[in-house]
């Protein structure tokens, strides 16, 4: 039992709580103790404190006859939606729920999934020498320095969230989670109410669609339906989401300044594709509001400011896209003159 | 052309009339001449040649067609490729293409016109683009009048997008098949517009013909069924539309199932379950329209829910039957292709195959400015003019446009469907604002609107060569005029709201005017506009689409340089080799090693067997032994392998390499894919793993490629080599193209059996000290 000398503070308790248990009868006691407490929670999802910490992970003698994954979890952190604490907990949980749902018998007590929060255990993220989430590290039964980072997870095993979590834990562990089981997006109740209200609500829908006074029968939301698909389309913005690129980034030379537009024609930032999106198709809407509108106005001088404001602002969006087309795409897109004109 | 109600000879009206008529036939058949001379760039830069790869297997089904006749070709069984499975050409091919392009040999050689089967092939995509040009100005016509038309087929004629598609010798499906797309949006719009059923049988063959020549087609079946829902959902239900709907699918799916490749795939598949669900519905409503017009208004109204109530149930029972056909199959009837169009994230997540060709990216927007250009632009002003007022075809183009624009922004491949909706759409807004500034100019010009006669001649001479969608503009405005009586003369029962704004804009027509000078300005803007568009289609056409990719050039200082490399070497195949021999190499120029060497190949572009491939890519990827035993059991004598090292040509079979390793792998396990790399990284240099360097792939690449420079660098990787100086045990160079773009290789035979009892006893006497020498050449 190779107590880090740095946790002298902590020495006290878990000479009381190790010396409490005889090794035999202990073990069995803490896994009775960890199948109680995840049977508290809904996933499986054992939530720890440093107390906890040091009951199951410090004061058993190595080898400990079970695994433990921890996730490291900050509430505070929560608003920081690029590092996906929120959606990686969840994903957490799902694994976990996946494994005792597709395990039963001995293996489920190899293997214990824990959370443990930072306002409530700074001294074990200190402990574990985490500086930096998300994390997730796996203490196998014969770690014995909770510094030890072979256990945790890279970024490539975040990268398909539950599936690849998954695959870590049978990688390391040799226990097999099995099928991930996510939660319907629905459960039966709610499909059926849904169902119902829709069968009730058919008979009136059909009376208002022959009567002709429905949403549907209002030109100009079918019309703003379809500049949106439109704009939505042209600024890439399915490109950014199957690819999930970010809105935009940050200048790797100088990390004050953000970068907006990507150079490189294979590749579009978030922010790029709607500011030209918006170009291509502010032109198209103050031509037409030009024909279809402003020709009915009476006053001369109106029209005329109006178009000019018009006329400029189309001709700076079109100049602006041709500019970033060449700076992007790197074309140098040309006529051709008669030789004799040179 | 147009088939207006003219107006009494003799008066000046009909004069200007007919000579309006006259001169937008002339300005159609410059736009088909514009649209089939810019796809000649490719035939003018380089040569009249067969482009890339899918074209070179149409070329060749063609010429069997021309030589052997349709029956022949019907049940035509491949022996050539796919040793020593084949395949059976006639039922695994869209027929429209290539019959076309025979049907049009035929013609030309019995007016005893002496054409070659290339000839016909390389030309058969820019007349079709002439033909969809006109078809586009038809359809526009259909929707918002001829001057809209003509701007919209001058716009086709030319947009980048669809020249990528079909410059001379780009002999593929889509050249023909925008074609029959266009035309049969076009003939459903006449339908629907006359309510003839006349039209409608024939928007049922136009729907054949685009059946036989495109899987696209699924487009057309899916689209025409959600615009006929949309009109019954807002109200817009009429006999037309029933008329325009029923026999299309009847007829239709009939015809649809003729085509082999097609056959019940047209009732079985998810594809076209929308239609049938439409056609059930269509016919519930115009029950209840029949019913409606029989009873009173009191009596109706019981009807109403008890049609409802049956009419609920037998789709309920509809649904029922297709939801419980769809759930048995496992991707839900659905092929993968279409999945990934419904949910774009779904290809990434579960068809690697599928996400990694390039044609099926999402688009980011610099491809929308290089393929439909300034049309990005004018597209919104489109979809707006069509919404004032909103009539059955103008709310057709707009579902046109907003389907396709979201599908080409899934896959790149489809901005080529996404290409005509935007040039309608762009038609329409072009000739709605030239129609705005130039009726302004007039008016203020001659200051009264009555005699604005002559302005109005000058206005159409002087714009003509200006621009040619310019042009016809000026006498637009009246002739859609005189064109809605004459629809409304026609169609009794059209709503009314149509009628009001062409009577209102009769009447309030003085005073819709803007400014002189703005306007003028605006004009100039808008030709600017229409400028910079045909510069940059003459750019796109001429620079970045137009490269055969079978002859490659080089612009450097001294002068151009051209690699004739593939043909040179399918020559020599052709000529140097036995009819019969099997040549093994990448699927990427299967199709090209059939129909320019006419030997056997083992997988080709029609990548329908997954094994076969993988076997090839194991056979790549293994060692020169276990290589040649693969290949020996394939009965396969000569290899080709595709190398740019030397003149720095990017898309080789080296850098295809890890394809091959992974879909062999992929099949066989033995091969896996991390051994090829080094920490994760593809390299061919000294650090290069020993089982790349011993791989075939990597030997028939670089075997004496030491002997060009003297150390062995290659330029498409930018580094040296990593293993120089080897010799082949199992294989031998016969022939090395100029630019050593094409290597083949031919097997050795296989060994002597007595040579292995004599080396047996050597090594027993001499104990191996020679073997080596005696490896190489036992007979010396």
């Amino acid at each position: 039992m190779a107590v880090n000398t740095k946790l002298l503070s902590l020495l006290f308790l878990i000479a009381t709580v190790s010396a409490s248990f005889s090794d035999s009868d202990s073990d069995s006691d803490l896994i009775n103790e960890l199948v109680s407490l995840r049977s508290t929670s809904e996933s499986g999802v054992i939530h720890l404190d440093d107390h906890g910490i040091s009951k199951f992970l410090i004061s058993p003698s190595t080898p400990r006859p079970y695994s433990i994954l921890v996730f490291f979890d900050a509430t505070q952190l929560h608003s920081k939606t690029e590092l996906r604490l929120k959606e990686l907990r969840r994903e957490f949980g799902i694994v976990s729920a996946s494994f005792l749902a597709n395990n039963n018998g001995s293996d489920t007590t190899k293997l214990f999934f824990c959370e443990i929060e930072f306002s409530q255990a700074q001294s074990s993220f200190q402990r574990f020498g985490v500086n930096a989430l998300p994390h997730v590290r796996l203490v196998n039964p014969s770690i014995s320095n909770l510094r030890d980072e072979s256990g945790s997870m890279d970024q490539s095993d975040f990268s398909r969230l539950a599936e690849s979590m998954a695959e870590f834990v049978e990688q390391r562990t040799k226990l097999t989670v099995g099928p991930i089981q996510r939660p319907p997006l629905l459960s039966k109740p709610q499909i059926g109410v849904i169902v119902a209200m829709i069968v009730i609500a058919t008979p009136f829908i059909i009376k208002r669609i022959l009567k002709g006074e429905t949403l549907i029968h209002d030109r100009r939301l079918w019309l703003s339906g379809a500049i949106f698909v439109y704009f939505f389309s042209v600024a890439g913005t399915m490109h950014n989401i199957i690819r999930k690129m970010p809105m935009f980034l940050q200048d790797r030379n100088d990390p004050n300044k953000l970068v907006f537009f990507y150079q490189g024609s294979g590749m579009q930032l978030g922010a790029e594709g709607f500011a030209v999106g918006f170009l291509y198709t502010v032109v198209g809407l103050l031509l037409a509001f030009v024909t279809n509108v402003l020709v009915k106005v009476k006053n001369l001088t109106a029209q005329r400011l109006v178009m000019l404001v018009a006329l400029f602002v189309s001709f700076w969006a079109v100049k602006k896209v041709v500019y970033l087309d060449n700076w992007k795409t790197g074309y140098a897109i040309h006529p051709y003159w008669p030789s004799n004109w040179r | 052309m147009a088939a207006l109600e003219s107006p009494p000879p003799g008066t000046p009206s009909a004069m200007r009339h007919a000579f309006g008529n006259v001169l937008s036939v002339l300005i159609l058949v410059l736009i088909g001449v514009l649209a089939f001379s810019i796809r000649l760039f490719s035939v003018i830069k380089y040569e009249s040649v067969i482009h890339e790869f899918d074209p070179y297997f149409n070329y060749r089904v063609t010429q069997f067609l021309s030589k052997n006749g349709i029956y022949e070709f019907w049940n035509w069984f491949d022996d050539r490729t796919w040793y020593p499975l084949g395949r059976v050409i006639g039922g695994t091919v869209y027929p429209g293409l290539t019959l076309t392009a025979g049907t049009i040999w035929w013609v030309v050689n019995s007016l005893n016109i002496p054409l070659s089967v290339e000839t016909v092939c390389v030309f058969t995509a820019p007349v079709f683009s002439a033909f969809a040009s006109w078809a586009t100005y038809f359809l526009t016509k259909e929707v918002k009048g001829s001057g809209a038309g003509l701007a919209a087929a001058a716009l086709l004629a030319m947009v980048p997008s669809y020249i990528s598609r079909s410059v001379a010798g780009s002999y593929d499906n889509e050249a023909v098949a925008i074609f029959a797309l266009i035309f049969t949006f076009y003939l459903y719009i006449k339908t629907l517009n006359t309510g003839s059923l006349f039209y409608a049988t024939l928007n049922a063959i136009a729907y054949f013909y685009m059946v036989c020549s495109w899987g696209g087609y699924t487009f057309i079946i899916n689209l025409i069924p959600m615009h006929v829902l949309l009109c019954i959902v807002t109200g817009r239900y009429s006999p037309r539309l029933y008329i325009a709907y029923a026999p299309l699918v009847v007829l239709g799916t009939l015809l649809a199932a003729l085509v082999p490749v097609v056959g019940f795939n047209a009732v079985l598949t998810s594809e076209h379950f929308a239609s049938f669900l439409v056609f059930i519905i269509i016919h519930v409503v115009a029950l209840v329209y029949y019913i409606k017009g029989l009873l009173s208004p009191k009596m109706f109204k019981v009807a109403v829910t008890l049609v409802v109530s049956v009419g609920l149930v037998v789709c309920v029972i509809a649904v029922g039957i297709l939801v419980a056909l769809v759930a048995s199959s496992p991707t839900g009837g659905w092929s993968g292709r279409s999945l990934s169009l419904l949910d774009p994230t779904y290809a990434s997540k579960y068809i690697p195959i599928i996400a990694s060709v390039s044609e099926h990216q999402p688009p980011t927007w610099p491809s929308y400015f290089m393929d439909i250009n300034v049309l990005a632009f004018l597209v919104p002003a489109g979809i707006i003019a069509c919404f004032s007022p909103l009539s059955d075809a103008s709310s057709f183009v707009v579902l046109y446009i907003v389907m396709s624009v979201y599908f080409s922004g899934v896959m790149v491949r489809l901005m080529l469907v996404l290409a005509p909706a935007a040039c309608i759409m762009s038609g329409i807004a072009l000739s709605q604002a030239f129609d705005v500034f130039t009726a302004s100019i007039k008016y203020h010009l001659s200051g009264s609107s009555n005699s604005t006669n002559d302005a109005e001649d000058n206005n159409s001479t002087n714009n003509a060569p200006k621009d040619d969608a310019s042009a016809s503009k000026a006498d637009k405005s009246e002739e859609t005029a005189k064109e809605r009586p004459s629809k409304k003369g026609k169609k009794k029962e059209r709503e009314h709201v149509v009628d009001k704004p062409s009577v209102k804009s009769k009447t309030v027509k003085k005073a819709l005017v803007l400014p002189l000078e703005a306007s003028i300005v605006a004009l100039l803007l808008l030709i600017m506009l229409g400028a910079f568009y045909v510069i940059h289609c003459v750019w796109a056409a001429a620079e970045a689409y137009s490269a055969p990719s079978i002859v490659l050039t080089s612009q450097s200082r001294d002068g151009l340089h051209v690699f004739d490399d593939f043909r040179e070497s399918y020559a020599w195949l052709s000529h140097n080799t036995d009819v019969d021999d099997k040549v093994a190499s990448w699927w990427d120029y299967g199709y090209q090693t059939t129909a320019m060497a006419n030997r056997t190949v083992i997988v080709d572009n029609n990548t329908w067997n997954n094994t076969h491939i993988a076997t090839v890519g194991t056979a790549m990827s293994s060692p020169e032994k276990a290589a040649w035993e693969i290949f020996n059991s394939l009965d396969v004598k000569y290899v080709l392998v595709v190398f740019g090292g030397l003149i720095g040509y990017p898309s080789d079979d080296i850098n295809k390499f890890l394809w091959m390793v992974r879909i062999g792998g992929g099949v066989f396990p033995h091969i896996k894919e991390a051994d090829y790399l080094r920490d994760g990284q593809y390299r061919i240099d000294s650090e290069a793993t020993p089982t790349m360097l011993n791989s075939l792939m990597y030997k028939l690449s670089y075997y004496r490629f030491v002997e060009t420079d003297g150390k062995g660098f290659d330029r498409v990787r930018r580094t040296e080599i990593g293993k120089k100086h080897f010799k082949l045990t199992h294989f031998e160079e016969v022939f090395t193209s100029h630019h050593w773009m094409v290597r083949l290789y031919k097997l050795k035979p296989q060994k002597n059996r007595i040579r292995g009892k004599a080396k047996k006893l050597k090594s027993k006497t001499s104990s191996g000290s020679s073997s080596k020498s005696a490896k190489k050449n036992p007979w010396i």
